[in-house]
């Protein structure tokens, strides 16, 4: 048996039904067993386009996702996707073909140190020097993707490898994980008392409760302890949008009420969060009054931006529950509650140009219960996240960590294959799209029946915004005047569609979308003008927010 | 976050896998700590190795501890403070 034969045999040991990826000379080998290997293999328009869909899948199943990419060029092409992949934190196993052994280090044709280029942005990697080692690498490979926190893996594996014999020809069995470390009883009656002490206690709410599948825990924890919640922006989903003090999204383009409350509150509980920069703003003006209790699996992230009073690192399934209890805060819910009626946004947005904001709360109630909604970056990402509803974590994929435009597309196209009941939808813009608008090509080839939402302004939108706010207005590389006839060109890929201009065209546009049989192109015009508001500025504290 | 400069001096046993000194030294550059001193032998067993390094940061020690004990190559690990400079 090649060793090729054993690597697609392995795959569908680990349960591996899916891989994306783009065929080239030193990957031929693998390909050549694929051909007939039992796995299913979605060919993309780009090694991009092909670990994108990878984290799509990934993230919208919640199961690994697999990339194949040649050496050289093939390689330097997935690298964004494992930065994407190590930034937020989504399992995935990278196989890359490499050169020959014998011509590693000689500057062979395709010839790129893969390992070496992306030690940053691996959670671990390997080169294959004996193919017998096959068997243990992609079992580690596996395994390290998915425990602890989850993350990317890489394993290059040289043509010659590819084409040896194996000695075994046998796929081990799976490896009988360790149970996580159970709860420390010292660590949770601090955090108990913590929270018994608290008059203005908030959760914080990060993408770790997704990964974690500790969703109905948190839930359960927040009704029981009726308490305000805030979300980040990969929180989204995770807390019951119906729990009547959840706030919303905090951060840099967070909605007030989050953002207000955090800074008034005593005791924030993150859970699976890390207190990243967007979130924070300045981060020694972040929730000035409150102790901490930092619930994460990573040990990395307990006091690397702000020290905790109480960190745990465990199962989020375990510890939830055992923070259950009854909470003395009736003035702090109706505080937080009276904040969020108060500053609600408003959409009664004058003239009959399109407002996005609208259009996506339109949008919103008009998708059926199952789907998901795919982002790029920029600022039709920060409106999905302030003006769509989501029930589940894994119902928005928005390029979080990493903010990689052109994430959307390619995302859908992973997410449609993990989830094929579930309606797919992406949101993009049109600097984004165009990053990896090759990706049409292969909704098209792989007849997914993804509904593209293009908000068009013309414009690198939120770096406009910036230039506006802060660079007096020097417009410098921001105008999109000249973009392509977007409608025509989803045409041309197979793709049909629409253009909108004006509001009273919205709905019966998203109607008729929605109720086409395969993929569709919404192509929305809207003001260059529009910010993304409220925003807080950089260098200040999240009480400080620029609104419109 | 930032303190005074402190220097430390780190024991680290990992796999003796050909990249191995590059994932160190890489994790130790990014997070915020120069090398003053550094030796590297390998173990009697040929499976592993033993660095031994010194490193200076105004960056808590703890820090660069917990990042590199999650180096699937890293066994073993412990380190010494050191005075401030």
């Amino acid at each position: 048996m090649k060793a090729t034969e054993f690597i697609v045999n392995a795959l569908r040991k680990q349960g591996v039904t899916q891989v994306f990826g783009y065929p080239g000379g030193a990957i031929m080998p693998l390909y050549d067993a694929l051909y007939d290997g039992g796995v299913s293999h979605l060919l993309a328009r780009h090694e991009q386009g092909a670990v994108m869909a990878a984290l799509g899948y990934a993230r919208a199943g919640e199961r690994v996702g697999v990339c194949i990419a040649t050496s050289g060029p093939g390689a330097t092409n997935i690298v964004t996707g494992l930065a994407e992949a190590m930034a937020d934190s989504i399992p995935l196993v990278a196989f890359t073909g490499q050169v020959p052994s014998a011509l590693i280090g000689v500057d062979t044709f395709q010839e790129v140190d893969i390992l070496g280029m992306t030690l940053s942005c691996t959670k671990h990697s390997f080169l294959v020097e004996d193919q017998n080692d096959l068997d243990r690498i992609i079992a580690e490979a596996f395994t390290i993707a998915t425990t602890g926190r989850p993350g990317p893996v890489l394993i290059d594996i040289p043509k010659d490898i590819q084409l040896a014999e194996m000695a075994v020809e046998t796929v081990s069995e799976l490896p009988v994980l360790p149970a996580l470390d159970g709860l420390v009883e010292a660590q949770v009656t601090a955090a108990r008392a913590l929270l018994h002490a608290a008059k203005k206690p908030i959760l914080y709410v990060g993408g770790g409760v997704g990964m974690a599948d500790a969703v109905p825990e948190l839930r359960e924890l927040a009704a029981a302890l009726e308490i305000p919640i805030v979300s980040t922006l990969k929180g989204i989903g995770s807390p019951d949008p119906e729990h009547p003090y959840y706030l919303g999204m905090l951060g840099m383009h967070g909605l007030k009420a989050a953002n207000l409350a955090v800074q008034e509150s005593d005791l924030l509980i993150a859970v699976g969060a890390r207190f990243d920069d967007r979130v924070t703003g300045k981060l020694d003006e972040f929730a000035p009054h409150a102790k901490i209790i930092h619930l994460d699996i990573d040990a990395c992230e307990h006091n690397k931006l702000r020290v905790a009073n109480v960190a745990i690192s465990t199962d989020l399934k375990l510890i939830l529950p055992a923070l259950k209890m009854t909470l003395d805060i009736a003035p702090w819910r109706l505080h937080t509650l009276e904040m969020k009626v108060e500053t609600a946004f408003r959409y009664d947005h004058p003239g009959i140009a399109i407002y996005a904001p609208l259009l996506l709360k339109q949008l919103s109630a008009s998708l059926p219960e199952d789907h998901f909604v795919a982002c790029d970056v920029g600022q039709h990402q920060m409106w999905t996240a302030q003006h769509m509803t989501f029930t589940q974590p894994e119902n928005l994929l928005s390029s979080a960590g990493f903010g990689t435009m052109g994430f959307g597309l390619p995302a859908a196209v992973g997410a449609a294959l993990a989830r094929p009941d579930a309606m797919p939808v992406v949101v993009t813009g049109d600097g984004s799209i165009m990053m990896n608008i090759q990706e049409l090509a292969t909704i098209n080839r792989a007849k997914l029946p993804v509904k593209i939402v293009l908000i068009d302004n013309q414009r690198l939108g939120m770096v406009r915004q910036w230039q506006t706010l802060f660079f007096d207005g020097r417009l410098s590389q921001t105008i999109l005047d000249d973009n392509p006839d977007f409608v025509a060109l989803a045409a041309a890929c197979g793709i049909p569609g629409e253009a909108i201009v004006v509001k009273e065209q919205v709905q019966p546009a998203i109607d008729r979308m929605l109720a086409s049989s395969g993929a569709y192109f919404l192509h929305v015009q809207i003001s260059e003008q529009e910010n993304v508001w409220p925003l807080v500025p950089p260098g200040v504290n999240n009480g400080e927010m620029l609104e419109q | 976050m930032m303190n005074e400069k402190q220097v430390h001096e780190m024991v680290i046993e990992a796999n003796n896998t050909p990249e191995v000194l590059e994932r160190i030294l890489r994790v130790i550059r990014h997070r915020g700590f120069r090398i003053s001193t550094i030796n590297s032998v390998q173990m009697n067993d040929c499976n592993n190795i033993k660095i031994t390094v010194t490193v200076s940061s105004e960056r808590p020690i703890d820090l660069l501890y917990k990042q590199l004990d999650k180096l699937f190559d890293v066994s073993k690990l412990s380190y010494q403070q050191s005075t401030a400079i």
